[in-house]
Formats: structure tokens, C-alpha cells, sequence
């Protein structure tokens, strides 16, 4: 080493020893309060959320008797299930419940199969027409279900389709369809074209290369899509409460029979329709920027 | 003007240490360029001068400051991103303005002192331009602009050209060399291309695994390599680097590559005597080697493997007992793939390393000479 | 990229169908149900035969004076007749001015055939018309002024609300804090919880034996609940649907913001830093100018949504007091109530023109923004 050090240099031209080490006191300060104030608020903004989330747990795990109690418990004491028996052996919340479930599995297959290969379709060709195909797209994914659901109810029983979980499955994955392109297209277009060209190079099919290569590399982009509309279908509400009647899925049936139950029913009814989503979003977490993030090209 | 002096500063990510007990003094108007391979903690230690995260130890004196603890606002220093960090949604004047905005200057001053740095860079006529669809080499100018409008004691550049093409980077290289040398700011420059630390820096501090291993100027930093790494990382071809067995015959150290006996010089020959016995590195550079197509004493024979014509030169390779050797000739020298030739080594030309440390055996070699 | 052929538009060809089918089409039939009126209109003759040219047309249930009758035969199948009397008639047409003209008994309701001096019209031709009957039904209702000013209101409410809780939830989140895939999680959870669950959540926290009662109570800042929700605390119940709304929907603005946030490289805020601005002025002066394209969209879609709140209201205040006019939509579909799908479908054109409308005026509003800061 030809450098050597100065300290003898430095001593006469920097603040004294006390001073500096105030100084530095200062900054370490400084920054571990700018750095706390951040967790500080980062944990503000949880409690936030997750706050009203155990609130209606605690009340879902209490005795039906708890439930109307007042001043209301935190904490479940004694914890019981009986709000949610009571919630679940209400008449026509067994019924909804599978409803709900098959239309939201096969608004999810609808959309999937539609958008796998249109998603394809945009991330991998250049053609004419695709930018306005792609604005289109984009532009009803924003589409009001509200606008929708009057003239679709009208046109359902016009066909004799209304009052049918499959043509509810059928509207909700229209509602999802611009989104699942998007996110799908987002997803192939994450894969390396070349991949797909080396699997052409040594013997694959174009289908085969899609079908051994690029498939499998996308595939947990296209399930976060898949389990996104099935979030969607599951919560959504005003579509379900105007096609159907007799088969109305959970959601539905909760809000039409909202005025005439009491605190338990509500309460065990709410955080039963909010823990599918709890465990969706954790894995589709990784990809919400994928739905989310490509919006402004 | 400024001095900058980094006094065993450490810093840590986790448990990875980024920056280990380094020190350096930059003079007043000097350019130091920080040159090290990618993960040596050269950007580290130029982003800890400029206050983009704080040092865990150590201290850091800007013209007789201590700054250690300031944010860059209060620093005086100007810097020069790798990836321009131009405001994309600022016009080109209001990108070189904005540190002088930020300094509540009165706006006349600002005007004259944006279209005096505009000017130097030769970006007066697109001040009103957005970056958005300029070209790599114009935000690169808008970005030096910018450092230089601000004034600031010290300039720092962190691998300013690495973003630019071949024949761009060595255009802009000429250029700001003479800029800075006009604007005499003291100032300190990442890179990792070695051609551009040679060319540009006033003095190197090659940088390794958190260490600076050796300040020099470019041409001793070249010559007198302070160790194996850098002789190896600098100049291409790297250094050849030679096992050789030292040994004591006709009362003198002497060292042994297969057939040959090399003679150290005289002032080499206290240091040697320790290692008798032993194996040392002999460093020697490509173009420092005499080729011959005809045996003669003092020569090793090789045998040519490949021949790269370079143009101005042919590189050759080839191999010795114990790995490869770069030798550098005129593109006259007759050489044949396959063929033998034989190789002189001038003394005065070897670097000895221990190599046990890949150390140079006796660093300042002109020192034990004066 | 591949080479043009037919693949990429065969692949799209079922989504683009299926889209059409589901959008495209129910705009149209949105548009008849609100536009146009099936009627029945009977037309005047003449002369008292069916061939006599029309004088005039009366709409169905349409009550008219009887000027004159003439009674004439009609031949049936087997060869008899039997007696048709025609009647001359004066009523209002569709533009309410008096019209005369003969009419069929076939055509009126007329107590004695001989003897009547007023009848009233129950057959005619089955025609479709414009109207802006359903139109004037929903602007005169007087729930609609109410649930437009609720709606504009929540919007005004709950969007800057949102809005800067999503830029610090964002900044939080991109400030390389430990644990922040587990924060981001957390912050997204809301993503995936329905209107109407939050709705639930916060009606279990405003209501009279709820948990903010549970709280103020029993740490004696009140002596007895007090009623958040009733007729008379409009602004608390407001206040609730505005809580639920930013605690729901705030989550997909943070995402749409980190997403924007992520293509903001750190050297552009560091070179900030350098050149002398703090955290303020980094972020005024840097940060939200470049996430404008994001906050642009994000600004869009909010406000759509926002028009679509519906559960919320009704969970939480029952949807009779305060209402919206997605509320509306439903109150005037529903079967059990009002049951005028035309109606309904006017409140959901409305909702889509007031949708374009706004982010027709957000895209201009930012433009002429950014032409003004360019023109300087």
C-alpha cells in the first residue's frame, strides 16, 4: 500500500473530538428516528387494516349472546363457533354458498380458456390492429357492472337464461376477461421469446414449444389471473342480486337478507364472505403489480 | 477547491462488508479515479462522500469538514449518475437548473450559470427540450452539465460513460478529461474499464473486496503493480505471472523457469535470499518480453498455440510448464501456430510477488534504488 | 415477435366475441330500455271502413267523446252478419292536440253501443317509439337529486382521502424497510374483500352496540352509546361509508402507485438528494410529477368504481336514508319494488355518461396542465 494516513493532518482542521462525536451522536439519532418513524408508520397502516379484519373474526368466534353484548369483547372469551353454525344453518346460506362456488369456478374457466390464448396472441405477434385491440381492452376493463346489469338481466330472461348460476358465471367472466388478458399477456410476455425459439430450434412443434415451454414458465402468472377472478366473481354482488333470484349466490342472498337478520347473522356472514379472499391475495401477491403495473404503456 | 480525506471508513450491509478500513486523501483539484472489478465497493465509497448512506465507521474530511454525519445538501459535492438520473419530466434547463433552484439563487444568476455549463457541454440550443427523446450520449452531457452548473467543491462521477457506445465513450472521454481539467474541481470517478482510469485519472485507487490495494499514478499503478490482482486486472492482457523456483548458485539468489536461470538484479538480491528454496511469482507484461526465433542463452523456448493478430501488434499465446503465457510482438515477427520460439525476460522488468500473499515483494522498488 | 399471419387474430377472435356479446350488446339493449316505449296506437279513419284513410292516432286506454255512431254489418265465415258499429270519435293524439276520426267497436271499450257518449281506446298496432318518459321519471324522482349529491360527495370525500393514504402506504413500502413483503401483503389484503364484507365490518363498528361505542363507553368518554346510525346523523353515517370505502378500495390505488413508483429509479430521487432538495421537495418536485401517468389512471378508475358503491351503503345504513345511485339502480330494477327495468336502465346510462364524463375532463384537465407547465 503506497497511501498512508493522516491523522496528525486531519486532527487540527476538523471540530474536536467531543464535538464530533456529538455531531455524530446526532446523526445516528437522526436517522434511527427517520427510520423508526417509517416502522412506526408501517405498523399504523397494518393496524389500520387488519384491525376491523379481527374485530368481525372475534365477533364471528363468539357465542351469539357475546355478539349482542354490549360493551363488545376484543378478545372471543369464550371462543365458540356457534355464530358461524348459526350463520351457516340459516336457510339458503348452504345453497348460496355452492352456488357462489360454482360460479365463481366457472366464471374463472370462462375467462381462463378465452384469455390464455387472446393473451398469447398480444405478448408474442405484431400485428395490424393490435395497439387498438389492446386500448380496447383496456378501456372496458374499467367497465361499470352497474351499466351492465340491467340490459344483461333484461336480454337473460328474454332468453330464458335468467335466475341461472351459469349465465351469472357467464357475466362475471366477462367483467374479468379484460383483466385476465392483460395480466396473461403481461405473463407470456414475460418469457423469453428465445426460449421458445431454442424449443423450436431442437425439434418442437410452435404448439409443442407453447405447450413444453412457454406454458409451465407461465403458469403461475395465468393461476394468479384464474384465482383473481374467482376473488372477483366471489365478492361481487350487484350482478348476482339482479340475474338471479332463487339461486342467488352468497353475496346476494346476504345483502338481500341484510334488513331482516340480526348482529350474529351479519356479522358470522361477513368474515365467512372475506376469508376465501384473505388466502387468495397472499398468493397472488407476487403478481399484483403484474395486473397493475403495465397500465400506463 | 477541496480536499477530500476518507479515514478508515467501514461500511456494512448486514453482515457483508461493502467498504473495510479504507482511507484515501484526494488532493485539492485532483481527478482520482476509484477502478475495481463490479461488487468491490467503489460506488459504495464514492456514494458514502456524497452522503447516500452513512458510514458505519471511519470519518470523511471535505475541505477541513467533517461531513461524516451530513446529508449531501450540506456536503458542497455535485455528482454524475451511471444512469444519468435525469428528471424525465423536466426540461433540459430546469434539470441543470434544479440544484441552483433548490439553493434559492436569484434567477438571473441561474439563467447565466445554466447557459455557461450548457454551453461547455454544447447543449445550449436544447435547453428547452425535453430528455425523453434525446439521445444517450446528449442526457449524459445534460447530466454532466447539470453537476458542473451546481458549483460544487467536489465532483463525483459514478461510471459515467459505461452507458455509452464504443466510439461515443472515447469521444466523451477526450472531452471531459480536458472540461474538468479546465474547471480544476477536485474530483473522483468510478469506473471498472482500466483503459479509462489510465487515460483519465490524475492518480488510481484500485479497488478489491473493500480495499483499495494500491494508489498510484496510471503509469506505476501499469508498471508497478502492488500485487497480483492488480497486475492481472489491469492492462490487457493482464500481467503473465510465472512459477519459478528460487535457488542459490554461483553465490548468487537466482530463479529457475524450467530450463532457464534468471539473475535478479542486485537490489533484488537481500529481499529473494529469504525466499530460497521456495517458489515466487515473477510478473512480467506482454510487451515486455524479448521474442526470438533462434535460440540463444538466457532464452526459454515456448511453443506458439495461437496467434491473434491485433493490427498493430500480434498477441501470442503460449504455453510453459505450469499455464499460459501473452506475449506481445511486432506483426512482423515470424511466428507459426505450432511452431517454437524463445523468450528473454529483462530483469528490470519483472515484478516479484510472494506467492503466498500476491504481494509484490519489495513494493517501491525506486525507493530501495534511491 | 412472429410473423403476421391469421394465428393472432384467431386467438383473439373468442375473447373479442365474447367481449361484443357482453358489452357491446347489453349498450345497446341499455339504450332501448331507456329510450324507447313499446305503445299501442289505435288509428281514426275517415269514413267509418277499415280501408278509410287515417285521420289521426290515439294511444291505447286513451278516453274519447262519442260525436256519432253508424251501425253496418259484418259478414261472417258462414255466410250470416251480424251488426258493427262504428263510432265517431275526439280524443288528445300522442302530441295531446284533439283529433276526430271513426273507430271499430272492436277497437273501444263503450258501455252501450247506442247510447255512450264517452269510450275508451283498447286495441291498436303494436309500435316502438323514442321517449324520455323514463328519462323524466328518474330526474323527477326525488331520490335521484339525493343519491347524485351522495355520490358526488363520497367521491369527493373518499378519493383525496385515499389518494394520500396510497402515496404513503407506497412510500412506506418502497422505503426498503424490513419486512415489507409481509406489509405488502397486508396493505393488499382489502384488494380482495367485497363491498358489501366491508360494509358488515363497519356497520359492526358503528352501530349502536358496536365497537366504537364498546370503546368510548367503557373508557368513560361517553355515559351511554351514542347512535352513529340513524335518520337524524347523516354526516356519521356518511362518515362510516366514507371509513369503509378508504379502508376497501385504497388498496388497488397503493398498488397502481408502487407499480409507478418501482419505474421511478432511485438515482433520479438520489440525484435529487444531491443537488439539495428534502424530502418534501423531492417528493413535490420529483416523485409526483413522475407518478402523474399513474395517478392519472388511478384517479380514472377510483372514480368509476366509486360510482358503484352500493353494498357499502346498504350494509351500512340500510340504503333508505342515504342512498346512490347504484342504489337506485336496484331499487327501480328490483321485482319486488318498483320493477321498471326501463327506469333502471336510465340510472345506468347515467352512471356511464357521468363515468366518460370525468375522466374525459381528468385526460384533458392533465393536459392542458402539462401544456401550460410547457409553455413556460
Amino acid at each position: 500500500m503506497t497511501e498512508t494516513t493522516y491523522p496528525d493532518r486531519i486532527k487540527p482542521i476538523t471540530p474536536s473530538a467531543e464535538r464530533l462525536d456529538a455531531q455524530r451522536r446526532r446523526a445516528k439519532l437522526a436517522h434511527a428516528v427517520r427510520r423508526a418513524s417509517i416502522y412506526i408508520l408501517a405498523v399504523a397502516i397494518a393496524i389500520w387494516i387488519l384491525l376491523p379484519i379481527w374485530l368481525i373474526a372475534s365477533m364471528a368466534f363468539s357465542t351469539p349472546a357475546d355478539v349482542r353484548a354490549f360493551p363488545k369483547q376484543i378478545l372471543p372469551s369464550p371462543f365458540s363457533t356457534q355464530t358461524l353454525e348459526f350463520f351457516l344453518n340459516t336457510q339458503g346460506i348452504i345453497n348460496s354458498t355452492i352456488n357462489s362456488l360454482v360460479v365463481a369456478v366457472l366464471a374463472l374457466v370462462i375467462s381462463t380458456l378465452l384469455a390464455v390464448p387472446a393473451g398469447y396472441a398480444i405478448a408474442r405477434y405484431l400485428f395490424p390492429g393490435r395497439d387498438a385491440i389492446r386500448l380496447g381492452i383496456l378501456s372496458v376493463r374499467a367497465f361499470p357492472v352497474v351499466v351492465l346489469a340491467v340490459p344483461l338481466a333484461v336480454v337473460f330472461i328474454r332468453l330464458g337464461m335468467f335466475d341461472k348460476v351459469h349465465s351469472l358465471a357467464m357475466m362475471h367472466a366477462a367483467l374479468t376477461l379484460p383483466t385476465t388478458i392483460l395480466v396473461v399477456a403481461s405473463v407470456f410476455a414475460s418469457v423469453p421469446y428465445e426460449l421458445e425459439e431454442a424449443a423450436l430450434i431442437f425439434g418442437c412443434t410452435r404448439a409443442q414449444a407453447f405447450w413444453r415451454i412457454v406454458l409451465p414458465l407461465a403458469l403461475p402468472g395465468i393461476a394468479a389471473a384464474a384465482i383473481l377472478t374467482f376473488v372477483l366473481s366471489w365478492n361481487e354482488v350487484f350482478a348476482a342480486i339482479l340475474l338471479t333470484i332463487s339461486n342467488r349466490t352468497l353475496p346476494a342472498q346476504i345483502l338481500y337478507t341484510l334488513d331482516k337478520s340480526g348482529d350474529p347473522f351479519k356479522f358470522a356472514g361477513g368474515f365467512f364472505m372475506l376469508v376465501p379472499s384473505l388466502i387468495f391475495i397472499f398468493f397472488i401477491r407476487r403478481y399484483l403489480f403484474n395486473m397493475w403495473g403495465q397500465i400506463n404503456k | 477547491m477541496a480536499e477530500i480525506v476518507i479515514e478508515r471508513a467501514v461500511k456494512r450491509f448486514g453482515k457483508f462488508v461493502a467498504i473495510d478500513d479504507v482511507s484515501l486523501t484526494v488532493h485539492d483539484q485532483e481527478f482520482v479515479v476509484l477502478l475495481g472489478p463490479s461488487g468491490c465497493g467503489k460506488t459504495t465509497l464514492l456514494r458514502a462522500i456524497a452522503g447516500l448512506g452513512m458510514l458505519d465507521d471511519g470519518r470523511i474530511v471535505i475541505d477541513g469538514r467533517d461531513v461524516t454525519y451530513l446529508p449531501p445538501k450540506q456536503r458542497d459535492i455535485s455528482m454524475v449518475f451511471q444512469n444519468y438520473a435525469i428528471f424525465p419530466h423536466m426540461t433540459v434547463f430546469d434539470n441543470i437548473a434544479f440544484g441552483l433552484k433548490m439553493r434559492k439563487l436569484a434567477k438571473e444568476t441561474i439563467r447565466e450559470r445554466v447557459d455557461h455549463a450548457a454551453k461547455l457541454l454544447h447543449i445550449e440550443n436544447m435547453l428547452e427540450r425535453y430528455p425523453g427523446a434525446m439521445s444517450g450520449g446528449q442526457r449524459q452531457r445534460v447530466a454532466v452539465a447539470r453537476a458542473i452548473a451546481y458549483d460544487a467543491k467536489v465532483l463525483l462521477m459514478d461510471e459515467p460513460l459505461s452507458n455509452l457506445d464504443a466510439l461515443l465513450r472515447l469521444e466523451m472521454r477526450a472531452e471531459l478529461k480536458t472540461l474538468l481539467a479546465r474547471l480544476g474541481a477536485t474530483t473522483v470517478y468510478v469506473t471498472h474499464d482500466q483503459i479509462e482510469a489510465l487515460s483519465m485519472g490524475d492518480r488510481i485507487a484500485v479497488m478489491r473486496a473493500g480495499k483499495i490495494l494500491q494508489v498510484d499514478t496510471p503509469t506505476r499503478v501499469y508498471d508497478l503493480p502492488a500485487n497480483q490482482f492488480v497486475g492481472s486486472f489491469i492492462g490487457n492482457p493482464p500481467m503473465n505471472f510465472l512459477y519459478g523456483q528460487v535457488r542459490r548458485q554461483d553465490g548468487a539468489t537466482k530463479i529457475k523457469i524450467g530450463e532457464l536461470l534468471i539473475t535478479p538484479p542486485e537490489e533484488m538480491q537481500p529481499p529473494l535470499r529469504a525466499y530460497e528454496g521456495r517458489h515466487i511469482y515473477l510478473g512480467i507484461r506482454a510487451e515486455n518480453m524479448e521474442a526470438l526465433t533462434q535460440p540463444s542463452p538466457d532464452t526459454l523456448p515456448v511453443t506458439v498455440e495461437v496467434i491473434e493478430p491485433l493490427g498493430s501488434q500480434n498477441l501470442l499465446t503460449a504455453h510453459i510448464e505450469g499455464g499460459m503465457l501473452k506475449i506481445s510482438t511486432h506483426p512482423d515477427f515470424p511466428a507459426t501456430t505450432g511452431g517454437q520460439i524463445w523468450l528473454r525476460f529483462p530483469v528490470r522488468k519483472i515484478r516479484w510477488i510472494d506467492p503466498d500473499s500476491g504481494e509484490a515483494i519489495v513494493p517501491d522498488l525506486e525507493k530501495v534504488l534511491a | 415477435m412472429k410473423k403476421i399471419g391469421l394465428t393472432p387474430y384467431l386467438l383473439l377472435l373468442p375473447s373479442l366475441i365474447y367481449l361484443l356479446l357482453f358489452f357491446a350488446y347489453p349498450m345497446v339493449q341499455s339504450l332501448q330500455l331507456a329510450l324507447r316505449r313499446e305503445g299501442q296506437y289505435l288509428h281514426l279513419r275517415a269514413e267509418a271502413k277499415e280501408e278509410a284513410a287515417p285521420t289521426g292516432t290515439v294511444a291505447m286506454q286513451t278516453d274519447v267523446t262519442v260525436l256519432d255512431r253508424v251501425r253496418g254489418e259484418e259478414l261472417l265465415p258462414n255466410g250470416r252478419t251480424r251488426p258493427v258499429y262504428w263510432f265517431l270519435v275526439e280524443g288528445p293524439d300522442t302530441s295531446g292536440v284533439p283529433v276526430q276520426g271513426w273507430v271499430s267497436q272492436r277497437d273501444v271499450f263503450i258501455e252501450s253501443r247506442t247510447e255512450s257518449t264517452t269510450a275508451r281506446v283498447v286495441n291498436g298496432e303494436a309500435t316502438q317509439e323514442w321517449t324520455l318518459d323514463y328519462v323524466r321519471r328518474m330526474v323527477t324522482d326525488f331520490r335521484f337529486g339525493n343519491a347524485l349529491a351522495t355520490s358526488v360527495l363520497l367521491i369527493v370525500l373518499i378519493l383525496p382521502l385515499q389518494f394520500i393514504l396510497a402515496i404513503v402506504m407506497a412510500l412506506v413500502l418502497q422505503s426498503q424497510i424490513r419486512g415489507s413483503t409481509v406489509f405488502l401483503y397486508i396493505y393488499a389484503i382489502p384488494l380482495g374483500i367485497s363491498d358489501l364484507a366491508s360494509g358488515i365490518l363497519w356497520y359492526s363498528i358503528f352501530t349502536q352496540r358496536g365497537f366504537l361505542n364498546s370503546f368510548l363507553v367503557s373508557t368513560g368518554l361517553l355515559d351511554q352509546p351514542f347512535i352513529f346510525i340513524q335518520a337524524g346523523n347523516q354526516g356519521w353515517m356518511i362518515a362510516a361509508i366514507v371509513l369503509a370505502e378508504v379502508w376497501r378500495a385504497t388498496s388497488i390505488v397503493m398498488v397502481i402507485v408502487v407499480s409507478g413508483l418501482q419505474a421511478v429509479s432511485r438515482d433520479v430521487i438520489e440525484a435529487g438528494e444531491v443537488f439539495g432538495a428534502n424530502l418534501w421537495q423531492r417528493l413535490r418536485y420529483i416523485i409526483l410529477p413522475m407518478l402523474k401517468p399513474s395517478l392519472q389512471v388511478a384517479l380514472i378508475l377510483r372514480t368509476i368504481l366509486a360510482f358503484q358503491v352500493f353494498a357499502v351503503v346498504v350494509a351500512i345504513t340500510g340504503g333508505n336514508v342515504i342512498t346512490v345511485l347504484a342504489n337506485e339502480t336496484y331499487r327501480w330494477y328490483d321485482p319486488a319494488r318498483f320493477n321498471n327495468p326501463n327506469v333502471a336502465a336510465v340510472y345506468a346510462g347515467f352512471i356511464m355518461l357521468l363515468s366518460l364524463g370525468i375522466s374525459f375532463f381528468y385526460l384533458r384537465a392533465v393536459r392542458s396542465q402539462e401544456e401550460a407547465t410547457r409553455a413556460t
